[in-house]
């Protein structure tokens, strides 16, 4: 499903939302981070409602919402359900709303949580519950991987979800980024990297830097992760590390997968 | 006897959601709220019991414009714990990091967020057809500190390179020549923007809290002192006792705490207006002038003049980052050597990291096990610093203005102008 249809193209420009859930807004400041190429991507679409960016009120009718951010309240989840409800295409804009990313790694023993930071939880951080991405609770047409996401890979992402596109998602792990790009490997060195269960698609930024992948952008669908603990044994890597590592952005996913 | 509530839901323009509630009984302030009703992350919860390693990286994810100073805090604050000492190439780099979310966070703010206020504009966006000389150098600005953050730390926000005893890639010495020409190009247009800023008629008013700023003699730190300081109590403080000196409160009608100075029980601003009270000797020549010109000089109080500040620590930023840039590519220079992490041993403790983050000082404490797995954790970020002094500000405003004359809907727009003034961040007071 797409926005880009001939009832579309006969009528105005689409009108697009940008939503904030829990998150540290830094996806939404990586779309202002388009800089030169901002007039050309505000001139495809009709900027309804962005509260990081305008004044404006949330309107009524719209047909693209992006959402940034965790679902950690009943009050957001209300939320993301009526954007749902009004919203032809729903873009998940960042880890927290893909996998709910850091915000999740609270999803473990939730209820013990807000205790540990208030003594009195107060009014105004509304009705908590367990964080769970954005897809956990609405469908969602499109997903922007990473944290933060790639400026480009949001343009990119918003094109396909205003044209339509026929590509396919990529499933492929990190590990084959790489062999292409040609980087050593960190289990070589006896230490963990998340890339070899995570999805590829970020062309192994950490990795070029010096720094292991830490999943950010998600398991790959490829991910076999009873065959990476076994490449961790062979690298000398206590297996146990890649369990509390994939924590940081794929608590949520894990919780589940325990209790299914 | 008359009653108005004002309200601003959703305050737009700023970074995390919040409202004000005022309500005005006879002409007079009856009852002022700062809401902030940003959903509660947990980050001092859910960081305990994990490796130091990864506490860093987790707790950059508390800001997206003050990752870098997030990244750089919780970094200080293990190796103030295992004793490490880095080099002094790798703190240059820290600066450099530092100030490159200064400029991201000061050109955002100051065009995304505030400017929009004085232009009558709903948002930065139809300046783009209104002055698009002036919408692309504000966006060539932002810009430069997204490069210059990009450079150091790998990507524009949540820094990849910075680790613990060092960094795990540095640039060329060729880009550091690149970016310190750069910087030294943008500063024209930095000058301009203090006059812009200084154009904008704003409320005479007056904060009457404290301020706090991080404190170096002679210098103007943000990312390498330990002390910190209450301008009006004159309480300088090591960081180590940031918990002690600053009492954070519990509020019903906020997510974030609040915080007031121990000490005297005031409430407090911190931020670039309390850094250029604090440090105003230490500017450069050419910011000082620029902010005199502006009539910007200690001690001034008015919190609407944090935007001008910013507006000047962006020209002294882009000087001081040139220099470093420069410094750092001389193979013989003052940074010459390496910042490639330095070995460390892991021990057990409890240390205390400080920074000055685009928007005011923050402290991470962290108390670490045997094995270097959190005990504990506290987080002070600027906005949580500073919600309970602009509550105060916020009803000295309405006050001001009702005695004035005005109507709700003026009392309204200053308050939200207020609001963005002090370049809140809620996502990151609540954290």
């Amino acid at each position: 499903m797409g926005c880009g249809n001939d009832e579309r193209q006969a009528r105005d420009l689409p009108r697009v939302v940008v939503v904030g859930l829990a998150s540290c807004f830094g996806c939404q400041l990586q779309i202002t981070n388009v800089e030169e190429h901002l007039t050309d991507v505000l001139g495809q679409i009709d900027l309804r409602y962005w509260q990081l960016a305008s004044s404006e009120p949330m309107p009524e009718e719209f047909d693209v919402a992006v959402i940034e951010g965790a679902v950690t309240t009943e009050e957001s989840e209300a939320t993301v359900r009526k954007l749902r409800e009004r919203a032809k295409c729903v873009i998940a804009l960042g880890a927290c709303a893909a996998t709910a990313g850091i915000p999740g790694i609270a999803a473990r023993n939730f209820f013990k949580r807000p205790s540990q930071v208030y003594k009195d939880v107060p009014a105004a951080c509304g009705s908590m519950v367990v964080p769970r991405p954005v897809c956990a609770v609405i469908d969602v047409d499109y997903t922007v991987r990473c944290c933060p996401v790639d400026t480009m890979d949001f343009i990119d992402v918003l094109q396909r979800a205003l044209y339509g596109s026929n590509k396919f998602d990529r499933t492929g792990t990190m590990c084959g980024q790489c062999k292409r790009n040609g980087t050593d490997c960190f289990f070589d060195q006896g230490q963990l990297c998340l890339g070899l269960v995570t999805v590829a698609g970020c062309g192994a930024k950490c990795v070029n830097l010096g720094r292991a992948c830490n999943g950010c952008r998600g398991l790959s669908p490829d991910a076999n992760l009873d065959a990476a603990r076994a490449a961790c044994v062979r690298a000398g890597v206590d297996p146990d590390d890649l369990d509390e590592a994939l924590a940081l952005f794929n608590q949520v996913e894990r919780v589940q997968s325990a209790r299914e | 006897m008359t009653r108005t509530a004002i309200s601003v839901d959703h305050i737009a323009r700023v970074e995390g959601h919040g409202n004000v509630h005022l309500s005005i009984k006879d002409g007079a302030v009856e009852t002022c709220e700062m809401n902030v009703v940003e959903p509660a992350r947990l980050f001092e919860s859910m960081v305990v019991g994990r490796k130091f390693a990864d506490v860093p990286y987790i707790a950059s994810r508390v800001c997206g414009i003050c990752s870098a100073s997030h990244v750089i805090t919780d970094i200080l604050a293990i190796e103030r714990i295992f004793g490490v000492e880095v080099t002094d190439r790798t703190r240059a780099l820290r600066e450099l990091l530092v100030y490159g979310s200064y400029l991201q966070n000061h050109a955002s703010h100051l065009f995304v967020f505030a400017a929009p206020d004085f232009l009558d504009m709903a948002s930065v966006f139809p300046l783009a057809k209104a002055n698009p000389e002036l919408f692309d150098q504000a966006l060539g600005l932002k810009s430069l500190g997204n490069q210059l953050c990009n450079l150091v730390g790998g990507r524009s926000i949540h820094p990849i390179t910075a680790v613990v005893g060092g960094f795990t890639h540095e640039p060329s010495r060729d880009e550091y020549l690149a970016m310190a020409d750069k910087l030294d190009a943008e500063r024209e247009f930095a000058r301009a923007v203090v006059d812009l800023f200084n154009g904008f008629a704003v409320p005479d008013i007056a904060t009457q809290g404290d301020m706090m700023a991080m404190v170096a003699e002679g210098r103007y730190p943000v990312a390498d002192s330990r002390w910190a300081r209450f301008l009006d109590a004159g309480v300088t403080f090591d960081a180590d006792r940031a918990c002690e000196q600053v009492e954070e409160y519990e509020v019903s009608h906020s997510a974030a705490l609040f915080a007031r100075c121990r000490q005297t029980g005031k409430t407090y601003f911190t931020g670039a207006l309390a850094r250029i009270n604090a440090s105003w000797g230490a500017l450069s020549q050419e910011a000082k002038v620029a902010a005199a010109k502006a009539g910007l000089r200690p001690p001034e109080r008015n919190p609407f003049l944090n935007n001008v500040a910013q507006a000047v620590e962006v020209l002294d930023a882009l000087g001081r980052c040139a220099d470093l840039c420069r410094k750092l590519a001389e193979p013989d220079g003052p940074f010459e050597g390496d910042s490639a992490p330095v070995p460390f041993e892991v021990r057990a403790g409890v240390g205390t990291g400080f920074t000055e983050a685009p928007r005011g000082t923050v402290f991470h404490q962290l108390e670490l096990d045997d094995a270097g797995r959190v005990v504990h954790a506290t987080i002070m970020t600027p906005t949580a610093q500073n919600c309970a002094n602009l509550e105060a500000d916020i009803r000295v405003l309405a006050e001001k203005l009702i005695a004035d004359g005005a109507e709700a809907p003026e009392v309204r727009v200053e308050v939200e102008k207020l609001v963005r003034a002090y370049d809140p961040c809620f996502s990151c007071s609540v954290h």
